[in-house]
Protein backbone atom coordinates (compact mmCIF):
# COMPACT_ATOMS: atom_id res chain seq x y z
CA UNK A 1 0.00 0.00 0.00
CA UNK A 2 1.47 2.44 1.03
CA UNK A 3 3.52 5.28 -0.49
CA UNK A 4 1.75 5.92 -3.54
CA UNK A 5 1.51 9.09 -1.30
CA UNK A 6 4.79 10.05 -1.88
CA UNK A 7 5.11 10.20 -5.73
CA UNK A 8 1.63 10.59 -6.77
CA UNK A 9 2.49 13.49 -7.88
CA UNK A 10 -0.25 13.77 -9.87
CA UNK A 11 -2.45 12.18 -7.77
CA UNK A 12 -4.37 12.67 -5.20
CA UNK A 13 -2.33 16.52 -3.93
CA UNK A 14 -3.30 17.60 -7.17
CA UNK A 15 -6.88 16.02 -7.31
CA UNK A 16 -7.88 17.37 -4.32
CA UNK A 17 -7.30 21.05 -4.65
CA UNK A 18 -5.79 21.25 -7.94
CA UNK A 19 -3.08 22.02 -7.48
CA UNK A 20 0.59 19.78 -6.55
CA UNK A 21 3.80 18.58 -7.70
CA UNK A 22 2.85 17.93 -11.61
CA UNK A 23 3.21 21.96 -10.84
CA UNK A 24 -0.57 22.31 -10.84
CA UNK A 25 -0.65 22.15 -14.61
CA UNK A 26 -3.62 20.68 -16.82
CA UNK A 27 -5.98 19.89 -13.55
CA UNK A 28 -8.49 21.14 -15.68
CA UNK A 29 -7.48 20.35 -19.27
CA UNK A 30 -6.18 17.25 -20.90
CA UNK A 31 -2.53 16.78 -20.85
CA UNK A 32 -0.97 17.71 -23.82
CA UNK A 33 0.62 15.52 -26.43
CA UNK A 34 3.99 17.53 -25.86
CA UNK A 35 4.04 17.19 -21.99
CA UNK A 36 4.13 13.00 -22.43
CA UNK A 37 6.35 10.87 -20.86
CA UNK A 38 8.38 8.01 -21.37
CA UNK A 39 7.92 4.62 -20.48
CA UNK A 40 11.66 4.94 -18.12
CA UNK A 41 9.73 7.83 -15.98
CA UNK A 42 7.49 5.48 -14.71
CA UNK A 43 9.00 2.29 -14.04
CA UNK A 44 11.18 5.01 -11.66
CA UNK A 45 8.54 6.58 -10.18
CA UNK A 46 6.60 2.98 -8.90
CA UNK A 47 9.95 1.52 -7.94
CA UNK A 48 10.59 4.09 -5.52
CA UNK A 49 7.24 4.76 -4.31
CA UNK A 50 5.92 1.24 -3.58
CA UNK A 51 9.20 0.48 -0.98
CA UNK A 52 7.60 2.39 1.85
CA UNK A 53 7.97 2.47 5.68
CA UNK A 54 4.79 0.48 6.10
CA UNK A 55 6.19 -2.26 4.00
CA UNK A 56 8.21 -2.69 7.12
CA UNK A 57 5.04 -3.21 8.90
CA UNK A 58 3.53 -5.83 6.50
CA UNK A 59 6.26 -7.86 5.56
CA UNK A 60 5.97 -9.23 9.57
CA UNK A 61 1.95 -8.89 10.12
CA UNK A 62 2.05 -11.55 7.40
CA UNK A 63 4.33 -13.80 9.40
CA UNK A 64 2.54 -12.64 12.25
CA UNK A 65 -0.52 -14.31 10.23
CA UNK A 66 0.86 -17.84 10.40
CA UNK A 67 1.23 -17.57 6.24
CA UNK A 68 2.79 -20.48 4.73
CA UNK A 69 5.77 -20.06 2.11
CA UNK A 70 4.19 -21.42 -0.97
CA UNK A 71 0.86 -19.61 -0.05
CA UNK A 72 3.33 -16.41 0.72
CA UNK A 73 5.50 -16.58 -2.48
CA UNK A 74 3.18 -17.95 -4.67
CA UNK A 75 0.27 -15.70 -3.00
CA UNK A 76 2.76 -12.05 -4.00
CA UNK A 77 3.61 -13.39 -7.15
CA UNK A 78 -0.39 -13.77 -8.62
CA UNK A 79 -1.82 -10.62 -6.24
CA UNK A 80 1.08 -8.13 -7.45
CA UNK A 81 0.37 -9.79 -11.04
CA UNK A 82 -3.21 -9.16 -10.70
CA UNK A 83 -2.67 -5.52 -9.69
CA UNK A 84 -0.35 -4.69 -12.46
CA UNK A 85 -3.16 -6.09 -14.64
CA UNK A 86 -5.46 -3.49 -13.34
CA UNK A 87 -3.49 -0.26 -13.69
CA UNK A 88 -2.83 -1.85 -17.19
CA UNK A 89 -6.62 -2.62 -18.48
CA UNK A 90 -8.22 -0.77 -16.52
CA UNK A 91 -6.89 2.10 -15.52
CA UNK A 92 -4.47 3.35 -18.08
CA UNK A 93 -6.60 2.79 -21.05
CA UNK A 94 -9.04 5.54 -19.39
CA UNK A 95 -5.92 7.50 -18.58
CA UNK A 96 -4.38 7.62 -21.95
CA UNK A 97 -7.42 8.61 -23.72
CA UNK A 98 -9.18 11.18 -21.19
CA UNK A 99 -6.19 12.59 -19.89
CA UNK A 100 -7.75 14.21 -16.95
CA UNK A 101 -7.39 14.18 -13.03
CA UNK A 102 -9.36 11.49 -11.07
CA UNK A 103 -10.60 14.04 -9.14
CA UNK A 104 -11.66 16.33 -12.08
CA UNK A 105 -13.22 13.52 -14.40
CA UNK A 106 -14.97 12.97 -11.32
CA UNK A 107 -16.15 16.13 -10.86
CA UNK A 108 -17.96 15.94 -14.41
CA UNK A 109 -19.19 12.49 -13.28
CA UNK A 110 -20.25 13.16 -9.63
CA UNK A 111 -20.57 16.70 -9.15
CA UNK A 112 -18.62 18.85 -6.64
CA UNK A 113 -20.52 17.79 -3.75
CA UNK A 114 -19.83 14.59 -4.23
CA UNK A 115 -16.15 15.03 -4.96
CA UNK A 116 -15.73 16.80 -2.06
CA UNK A 117 -17.28 13.95 0.09
CA UNK A 118 -14.74 12.04 -1.70
CA UNK A 119 -12.33 14.72 -0.69
CA UNK A 120 -13.03 13.83 3.30
CA UNK A 121 -13.17 10.10 2.99
CA UNK A 122 -9.65 10.47 1.28
CA UNK A 123 -8.04 12.73 3.60
CA UNK A 124 -9.25 10.74 6.35
CA UNK A 125 -8.09 7.57 5.23
CA UNK A 126 -4.51 9.39 4.49
CA UNK A 127 -4.38 10.88 8.02
CA UNK A 128 -4.70 7.26 9.25
CA UNK A 129 -2.09 5.90 6.85
CA UNK A 130 0.33 8.53 7.79
CA UNK A 131 -0.09 7.73 11.54
CA UNK A 132 0.81 4.39 10.03
CA UNK A 133 3.92 6.15 8.97
CA UNK A 134 4.65 7.79 12.09
CA UNK A 135 4.76 4.66 13.87
CA UNK A 136 6.97 3.08 12.28
CA UNK A 137 9.64 5.98 12.50
CA UNK A 138 9.06 6.02 15.69
CA UNK A 139 9.92 2.64 16.80
CA UNK A 140 13.60 3.66 15.14
CA UNK A 141 13.76 6.12 18.34
CA UNK A 142 13.06 3.53 20.99
CA UNK A 143 16.61 1.65 19.99
CA UNK A 144 17.96 5.24 20.91
CA UNK A 145 16.42 5.88 24.13
CA UNK A 146 15.07 2.65 25.25
CA UNK A 147 11.75 3.38 26.39
CA UNK A 148 9.12 0.63 26.36
CA UNK A 149 7.59 -0.02 22.81
CA UNK A 150 4.05 -1.29 22.11
CA UNK A 151 3.54 -5.08 21.23
CA UNK A 152 1.18 -6.82 18.71
CA UNK A 153 -1.59 -6.71 20.53
CA UNK A 154 -1.71 -3.62 22.30
CA UNK A 155 -4.36 -1.32 21.27
CA UNK A 156 -3.34 1.81 23.46
CA UNK A 157 -0.38 3.54 23.86
CA UNK A 158 1.77 1.45 26.44
CA UNK A 159 4.22 4.21 27.89
CA UNK A 160 4.94 7.88 28.49
CA UNK A 161 8.19 7.76 26.01
CA UNK A 162 6.19 6.11 23.19
CA UNK A 163 3.85 9.07 23.38
CA UNK A 164 7.14 11.56 23.45
CA UNK A 165 8.45 9.67 20.50
CA UNK A 166 5.54 10.14 17.80
CA UNK A 167 4.86 13.30 19.37
CA UNK A 168 8.43 14.27 18.38
CA UNK A 169 8.17 12.69 14.63
CA UNK A 170 4.49 13.57 14.31
CA UNK A 171 5.17 17.56 14.80
CA UNK A 172 7.98 17.41 13.13
CA UNK A 173 6.91 15.67 9.88
CA UNK A 174 3.70 17.62 10.35
CA UNK A 175 5.44 21.42 10.51
CA UNK A 176 7.85 20.37 7.24
CA UNK A 177 4.48 19.20 5.55
CA UNK A 178 2.55 22.25 6.08
CA UNK A 179 5.51 24.43 4.85
CA UNK A 180 5.44 22.18 1.49
CA UNK A 181 6.84 19.13 0.43
CA UNK A 182 8.58 19.97 -2.28
CA UNK A 183 12.27 20.05 -0.50
CA UNK A 184 11.17 16.21 1.08
CA UNK A 185 9.81 14.77 -2.24
CA UNK A 186 13.57 15.61 -3.82
CA UNK A 187 15.13 13.94 -0.91
CA UNK A 188 12.89 11.03 -0.97
CA UNK A 189 14.00 11.03 -5.11
CA UNK A 190 17.39 10.46 -3.66
CA UNK A 191 16.83 7.98 -0.70
CA UNK A 192 14.79 5.62 -3.08
CA UNK A 193 17.28 3.72 -4.66
CA UNK A 194 19.28 3.66 -1.33
CA UNK A 195 16.24 2.89 0.29
CA UNK A 196 15.73 -0.56 -2.11
CA UNK A 197 18.70 -1.85 -1.43
CA UNK A 198 18.93 -1.51 2.13
CA UNK A 199 15.67 -3.66 1.90
CA UNK A 200 17.37 -6.25 -0.21
CA UNK A 201 20.10 -6.24 2.38
CA UNK A 202 17.37 -7.13 5.57
CA UNK A 203 16.81 -9.98 2.86
CA UNK A 204 20.47 -11.02 2.56
CA UNK A 205 21.15 -10.67 6.46
CA UNK A 206 17.84 -12.21 7.74
CA UNK A 207 18.63 -15.08 5.68
CA UNK A 208 22.06 -15.45 6.47
CA UNK A 209 20.95 -15.74 9.76
CA UNK A 210 18.54 -17.97 9.43
CA UNK A 211 21.03 -20.53 7.80
CA UNK A 212 23.73 -20.34 10.50
CA UNK A 213 21.13 -20.78 13.53
CA UNK A 214 19.11 -23.61 11.86
CA UNK A 215 22.57 -25.27 10.77
CA UNK A 216 21.41 -25.54 7.06
CA UNK A 217 23.35 -27.07 4.14
CA UNK A 218 22.23 -24.62 1.34
CA UNK A 219 23.42 -26.23 -2.03
CA UNK A 220 20.30 -25.67 -4.60
CA UNK A 221 17.32 -24.03 -4.68
CA UNK A 222 15.55 -27.27 -3.53
CA UNK A 223 17.17 -26.32 -0.33
CA UNK A 224 16.55 -23.08 -0.01
CA UNK A 225 12.85 -23.49 -0.24
CA UNK A 226 12.62 -25.84 2.78
CA UNK A 227 14.81 -23.84 4.59
CA UNK A 228 11.46 -21.12 3.64
CA UNK A 229 9.13 -23.94 4.33
CA UNK A 230 10.67 -25.51 7.68
CA UNK A 231 11.82 -22.22 9.26
CA UNK A 232 10.78 -19.09 7.75
CA UNK A 233 7.21 -19.53 6.64
CA UNK A 234 6.27 -22.19 8.44
CA UNK A 235 2.19 -21.50 8.11
CA UNK A 236 0.06 -22.68 11.10
CA UNK A 237 -1.85 -20.68 13.52
CA UNK A 238 -1.51 -16.81 13.37
CA UNK A 239 -0.45 -15.05 16.35
CA UNK A 240 -2.91 -13.82 19.13
CA UNK A 241 -5.13 -10.86 17.31
CA UNK A 242 -3.81 -11.74 13.80
CA UNK A 243 -6.11 -12.94 11.03
CA UNK A 244 -4.54 -16.47 9.54
CA UNK A 245 -3.60 -15.66 5.96
CA UNK A 246 -3.54 -18.24 3.22
CA UNK A 247 -2.67 -18.00 -0.31
CA UNK A 248 -6.40 -16.23 -1.23
CA UNK A 249 -5.51 -13.75 1.51
CA UNK A 250 -1.97 -12.70 0.44
CA UNK A 251 -2.97 -12.61 -3.37
CA UNK A 252 -5.82 -10.67 -2.51
CA UNK A 253 -3.90 -8.37 -0.42
CA UNK A 254 -1.61 -7.94 -2.66
CA UNK A 255 -3.95 -7.13 -5.66
CA UNK A 256 -6.12 -4.53 -3.28
CA UNK A 257 -3.32 -3.29 -0.96
CA UNK A 258 -3.66 -0.65 -4.02
CA UNK A 259 -6.62 -0.54 -5.10
CA UNK A 260 -7.58 2.98 -4.63
CA UNK A 261 -5.01 3.61 -7.01
CA UNK A 262 -6.15 1.10 -9.73
CA UNK A 263 -9.33 0.08 -9.60
CA UNK A 264 -10.17 3.11 -7.67
CA UNK A 265 -8.36 5.35 -10.50
CA UNK A 266 -6.40 7.20 -8.23
CA UNK A 267 -3.82 7.22 -11.03
CA UNK A 268 -5.89 8.54 -14.07
CA UNK A 269 -3.85 11.44 -12.43
CA UNK A 270 -0.33 9.67 -13.32
CA UNK A 271 -1.18 7.82 -16.52
CA UNK A 272 -2.83 10.86 -18.28
CA UNK A 273 1.13 11.34 -18.85
CA UNK A 274 1.51 8.06 -20.63
CA UNK A 275 2.27 8.13 -24.49
CA UNK A 276 0.87 4.69 -24.56
CA UNK A 277 -1.60 2.71 -22.10
CA UNK A 278 -0.05 -0.23 -21.87
CA UNK A 279 2.62 1.79 -20.16
CA UNK A 280 0.46 0.37 -17.09
CA UNK A 281 3.30 -2.10 -16.77
CA UNK A 282 5.44 0.11 -15.26
CA UNK A 283 3.45 -0.80 -12.32
CA UNK A 284 5.08 -3.92 -11.89
CA UNK A 285 8.70 -2.34 -11.00
CA UNK A 286 6.73 -1.28 -7.65
CA UNK A 287 5.03 -4.44 -7.24
CA UNK A 288 7.98 -6.47 -7.39
CA UNK A 289 10.66 -4.21 -5.43
CA UNK A 290 8.59 -3.01 -3.05
CA UNK A 291 5.63 -5.47 -2.65
CA UNK A 292 7.70 -9.17 -2.86
CA UNK A 293 11.15 -8.13 -2.45
CA UNK A 294 10.57 -5.76 0.78
CA UNK A 295 7.97 -7.58 2.11
CA UNK A 296 9.63 -11.13 1.75
CA UNK A 297 12.45 -9.52 3.18
CA UNK A 298 11.17 -7.51 6.17
CA UNK A 299 8.93 -10.25 7.06
CA UNK A 300 12.44 -12.70 6.88
CA UNK A 301 13.91 -10.12 9.28
CA UNK A 302 10.43 -10.83 12.01
CA UNK A 303 10.37 -14.88 11.34
CA UNK A 304 14.48 -14.52 12.81
CA UNK A 305 13.19 -12.65 15.81
CA UNK A 306 10.56 -15.30 16.07
CA UNK A 307 12.53 -18.13 15.50
CA UNK A 308 15.21 -16.79 18.43
CA UNK A 309 12.41 -16.17 20.61
CA UNK A 310 8.74 -17.11 20.02
CA UNK A 311 7.51 -14.85 22.75
CA UNK A 312 9.16 -11.74 21.46
CA UNK A 313 5.90 -11.06 19.12
CA UNK A 314 6.45 -7.22 18.46
CA UNK A 315 6.10 -5.79 15.56
CA UNK A 316 8.88 -2.79 15.62
CA UNK A 317 10.57 -2.21 12.28
CA UNK A 318 13.87 0.10 13.98
CA UNK A 319 14.88 -3.07 16.25
CA UNK A 320 14.42 -5.20 13.69
CA UNK A 321 16.00 -2.79 11.10
CA UNK A 322 18.63 -2.00 13.60
CA UNK A 323 19.61 -5.62 14.17
CA UNK A 324 20.39 -6.41 10.73
CA UNK A 325 21.70 -3.30 9.31
CA UNK A 326 23.18 -1.18 12.20
CA UNK A 327 22.69 2.37 12.26
CA UNK A 328 22.09 2.31 8.30
CA UNK A 329 18.87 0.15 8.84
CA UNK A 330 17.80 2.36 11.11
CA UNK A 331 18.39 5.68 9.12
CA UNK A 332 16.29 3.16 6.70
CA UNK A 333 13.71 3.21 8.75
CA UNK A 334 13.50 6.81 9.83
CA UNK A 335 13.95 7.70 6.42
CA UNK A 336 11.03 5.70 4.78
CA UNK A 337 8.67 6.89 7.28
CA UNK A 338 9.11 10.27 7.02
CA UNK A 339 9.31 10.53 3.22
CA UNK A 340 5.95 8.90 3.03
CA UNK A 341 3.89 10.24 6.28
CA UNK A 342 5.60 13.83 4.93
CA UNK A 343 3.58 13.69 1.54
CA UNK A 344 0.46 12.22 2.95
CA UNK A 345 0.31 14.47 5.53
CA UNK A 346 0.27 17.36 2.92
CA UNK A 347 -2.27 15.56 0.41
CA UNK A 348 -4.72 14.48 3.47
CA UNK A 349 -4.32 18.70 4.21
CA UNK A 350 -5.23 19.26 0.92
CA UNK A 351 -8.17 17.12 0.82
CA UNK A 352 -9.64 18.50 3.63
CA UNK A 353 -8.70 22.41 2.73
CA UNK A 354 -10.76 21.43 -0.42
CA UNK A 355 -13.99 21.34 2.10
CA UNK A 356 -12.90 24.69 3.27
CA UNK A 357 -11.51 26.44 0.62
CA UNK A 358 -10.80 29.71 2.60
CA UNK A 359 -9.03 28.08 5.26
CA UNK A 360 -5.15 28.35 5.29
CA UNK A 361 -3.31 25.47 4.05
CA UNK A 362 -0.54 25.70 6.31
CA UNK A 363 -3.42 25.71 9.34
CA UNK A 364 -4.98 23.02 8.42
CA UNK A 365 -2.28 20.87 7.51
CA UNK A 366 -1.21 21.53 10.68
CA UNK A 367 -4.04 20.45 12.04
CA UNK A 368 -4.03 17.35 9.90
CA UNK A 369 -0.60 16.30 11.25
CA UNK A 370 -2.03 16.77 14.60
CA UNK A 371 -4.71 14.24 13.99
CA UNK A 372 -2.37 11.33 12.31
CA UNK A 373 -0.34 11.93 15.22
CA UNK A 374 -2.67 11.05 17.52
CA UNK A 375 -4.19 8.06 15.46
CA UNK A 376 0.09 7.00 15.70
CA UNK A 377 0.23 7.12 19.36
CA UNK A 378 -2.78 4.01 18.88
CA UNK A 379 -0.60 0.86 18.25
CA UNK A 380 -3.85 -0.59 16.92
CA UNK A 381 -3.81 1.14 13.58
CA UNK A 382 -0.06 0.05 12.66
CA UNK A 383 -0.84 -3.58 14.01
CA UNK A 384 -4.06 -3.90 12.81
CA UNK A 385 -2.73 -2.39 8.88
CA UNK A 386 -3.12 -5.77 7.05
CA UNK A 387 -6.93 -4.62 7.61
CA UNK A 388 -6.62 -0.98 7.02
CA UNK A 389 -5.29 -0.98 3.79
CA UNK A 390 -7.83 -3.58 2.83
CA UNK A 391 -10.76 -1.14 4.47
CA UNK A 392 -9.08 2.24 2.71
CA UNK A 393 -8.97 0.19 -0.90
CA UNK A 394 -12.41 -0.56 0.07
CA UNK A 395 -14.06 2.72 0.90
CA UNK A 396 -12.29 4.24 -2.89
CA UNK A 397 -13.05 0.99 -4.87
CA UNK A 398 -16.82 2.02 -5.93
CA UNK A 399 -15.86 6.03 -7.06
CA UNK A 400 -13.19 3.20 -9.55
CA UNK A 401 -16.15 1.44 -10.49
CA UNK A 402 -18.31 4.63 -11.50
CA UNK A 403 -15.50 6.03 -13.76
CA UNK A 404 -15.41 2.65 -16.04
CA UNK A 405 -18.85 2.25 -16.84
CA UNK A 406 -19.19 6.15 -17.14
CA UNK A 407 -16.42 6.00 -19.67
CA UNK A 408 -17.25 2.49 -21.59
CA UNK A 409 -20.20 1.75 -20.96
CA UNK A 410 -23.23 5.35 -20.91
CA UNK A 411 -23.21 5.35 -24.33
CA UNK A 412 -23.89 1.88 -25.45
CA UNK A 413 -26.17 1.79 -22.83
CA UNK A 414 -28.42 5.02 -24.14
CA UNK A 415 -27.27 7.18 -21.24
CA UNK A 416 -24.89 9.96 -20.63
CA UNK A 417 -21.44 10.17 -19.63
CA UNK A 418 -20.21 12.96 -17.87
CA UNK A 419 -23.65 13.70 -16.87
CA UNK A 420 -23.32 16.11 -13.12
CA UNK A 421 -21.24 18.56 -15.97
CA UNK A 422 -24.16 17.92 -18.69
CA UNK A 423 -26.99 18.53 -15.99
CA UNK A 424 -25.02 21.33 -13.91
CA UNK A 425 -26.24 19.26 -10.90
CA UNK A 426 -23.79 19.30 -7.80
CA UNK A 427 -24.30 16.20 -6.91
CA UNK A 428 -24.98 12.62 -9.16
CA UNK A 429 -27.72 10.86 -6.83
CA UNK A 430 -26.78 7.52 -9.41
CA UNK A 431 -23.06 7.87 -8.76
CA UNK A 432 -23.56 8.94 -4.65
CA UNK A 433 -25.86 5.81 -4.28
CA UNK A 434 -23.11 3.49 -6.37
CA UNK A 435 -20.82 4.52 -3.76
CA UNK A 436 -23.19 4.38 -0.60
CA UNK A 437 -25.24 1.08 -1.58
CA UNK A 438 -21.69 -0.73 -2.42
CA UNK A 439 -20.25 0.47 1.01
CA UNK A 440 -23.53 -1.49 2.28
CA UNK A 441 -23.00 -4.34 0.64
CA UNK A 442 -19.47 -4.79 1.75
CA UNK A 443 -20.61 -3.94 5.76
CA UNK A 444 -23.12 -6.52 5.36
CA UNK A 445 -21.23 -9.09 4.05
CA UNK A 446 -18.43 -8.65 6.71
CA UNK A 447 -21.14 -8.65 9.75
CA UNK A 448 -22.43 -11.36 7.84
CA UNK A 449 -19.52 -13.55 7.43
CA UNK A 450 -17.04 -11.93 9.34
CA UNK A 451 -14.49 -9.23 9.20
CA UNK A 452 -11.50 -11.50 7.19
CA UNK A 453 -13.74 -11.20 4.49
CA UNK A 454 -13.10 -7.27 4.00
CA UNK A 455 -9.57 -8.58 2.30
CA UNK A 456 -12.29 -10.18 -0.55
CA UNK A 457 -15.39 -8.51 -0.52
CA UNK A 458 -13.79 -5.73 -2.85
CA UNK A 459 -13.87 -8.29 -5.58
CA UNK A 460 -17.98 -8.41 -5.62
CA UNK A 461 -18.04 -4.84 -4.19
CA UNK A 462 -16.78 -3.53 -7.75
CA UNK A 463 -19.69 -4.98 -10.02
CA UNK A 464 -22.26 -3.74 -7.20
CA UNK A 465 -21.15 -0.59 -7.64
CA UNK A 466 -21.38 -0.95 -11.31
CA UNK A 467 -24.87 -2.56 -11.39
CA UNK A 468 -26.15 -0.15 -8.96
CA UNK A 469 -24.86 2.93 -10.83
CA UNK A 470 -26.15 1.98 -14.16
CA UNK A 471 -29.76 1.07 -12.81
CA UNK A 472 -29.59 4.19 -10.85
CA UNK A 473 -28.26 6.53 -14.07
CA UNK A 474 -31.25 5.14 -15.78
CA UNK A 475 -34.01 6.32 -12.88
CA UNK A 476 -31.74 10.03 -12.26
CA UNK A 477 -31.16 10.79 -16.03
CA UNK A 478 -34.72 9.83 -16.82
CA UNK A 479 -35.81 12.44 -14.14
CA UNK A 480 -33.26 14.84 -13.93
CA UNK A 481 -33.01 15.83 -17.90
CA UNK A 482 -30.43 18.31 -19.18
CA UNK A 483 -31.58 21.99 -19.35
CA UNK A 484 -30.26 21.78 -22.96
CA UNK A 485 -32.29 18.71 -23.72
CA UNK A 486 -35.32 19.03 -22.06
CA UNK A 487 -38.24 17.36 -24.15
CA UNK B 1 32.39 16.94 -11.22
CA UNK B 2 28.87 15.70 -11.82
CA UNK B 3 29.93 12.52 -13.65
CA UNK B 4 32.73 11.69 -10.71
CA UNK B 5 29.84 12.20 -8.22
CA UNK B 6 27.49 10.01 -10.46
CA UNK B 7 30.38 7.26 -10.30
CA UNK B 8 31.13 7.34 -7.06
CA UNK B 9 27.97 7.25 -5.87
CA UNK B 10 26.91 4.20 -8.07
CA UNK B 11 29.54 2.71 -6.40
CA UNK B 12 29.31 3.37 -3.36
CA UNK B 13 25.25 1.55 -4.07
CA UNK B 14 27.81 -1.52 -4.91
CA UNK B 15 29.35 -1.68 -1.50
CA UNK B 16 25.97 -0.92 0.29
CA UNK B 17 25.29 -4.24 -0.98
CA UNK B 18 28.40 -6.10 -1.97
CA UNK B 19 29.14 -7.14 2.13
CA UNK B 20 26.21 -8.39 2.64
CA UNK B 21 26.10 -10.59 -0.37
CA UNK B 22 29.29 -12.11 0.94
CA UNK B 23 28.19 -12.40 4.14
CA UNK B 24 24.99 -14.72 2.55
CA UNK B 25 27.33 -16.14 0.65
CA UNK B 26 29.57 -17.22 4.09
CA UNK B 27 32.36 -15.29 3.29
CA UNK B 28 35.49 -15.97 6.39
CA UNK B 29 35.97 -12.79 7.07
CA UNK B 30 32.81 -10.67 6.56
CA UNK B 31 30.72 -10.71 9.93
CA UNK B 32 27.67 -9.15 10.43
CA UNK B 33 29.81 -6.19 12.63
CA UNK B 34 31.80 -5.15 9.36
CA UNK B 35 28.44 -5.50 7.08
CA UNK B 36 26.91 -2.69 9.46
CA UNK B 37 30.11 -0.65 9.67
CA UNK B 38 30.41 -0.64 5.28
CA UNK B 39 26.99 -0.02 5.53
CA UNK B 40 26.96 2.82 7.21
CA UNK B 41 29.80 4.45 4.91
CA UNK B 42 28.34 3.30 1.85
CA UNK B 43 25.48 5.41 2.61
CA UNK B 44 27.09 7.95 4.24
CA UNK B 45 28.66 8.28 0.75
CA UNK B 46 25.57 7.80 -1.23
CA UNK B 47 23.74 10.99 0.84
CA UNK B 48 26.85 13.05 -0.09
CA UNK B 49 27.25 12.23 -3.45
CA UNK B 50 23.81 11.32 -5.17
CA UNK B 51 22.84 15.02 -4.33
CA UNK B 52 25.40 16.81 -6.54
CA UNK B 53 23.31 15.33 -9.64
CA UNK B 54 19.71 14.88 -8.33
CA UNK B 55 19.02 17.39 -6.13
CA UNK B 56 18.55 19.76 -9.38
CA UNK B 57 17.62 17.00 -11.25
CA UNK B 58 14.92 16.36 -14.28
CA UNK B 59 11.79 15.10 -11.96
CA UNK B 60 11.22 11.48 -12.21
CA UNK B 61 7.83 11.27 -11.43
CA UNK B 62 4.71 11.41 -13.85
CA UNK B 63 3.77 14.66 -13.32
Amino acid sequence: MDQQAQVQQGGAVEGSQHEGAAGGEFERQPVPQSRLLGFKSFIGMYAGEHCAGTELMIGPLFVAAGVSAYDLVMGLIVGNALAVLSWVFLCAPIATRARLTLYYQLEKICGKYLVKLYDVANGVMFCFLAGAMITVSATALGVWFKFPMPGLTDLYPNSVGWVVAVLAVGALISVVAAYGYETVSKFANIAAPWMVLVFLVFGFVGLRQFITSTGAEIHSAGDLWTLAKTSIWKGGDPLPGQVKFTFWHVTFFAWFCNMAMHVGMSDLSVFRFAKKSWYGVASASGMYVGHFMAWISASILYAYQLHLNAADTDVLPGPLAFRAAGLAGLICVIIAGWTTANPTIYRAGLAFQAIIPKASRFKVTLLTGLVATIAAMFPMLAMKLLGFVALYGMLLMPMGAVVVVDFWLMRKLGLRSNFAELSGRPFNWAAGLAWFLTLGFCGAVMILYGFDKMFFVSLPGWFVAAVVYILASMVYQKAVRPAGLAA
Amino acid sequence: MRMIAMVVSWLSLAALTAPSVMYLAGAERMDLDTVKRIMLWASVVWFVTAPMYMWNGKKEGAG
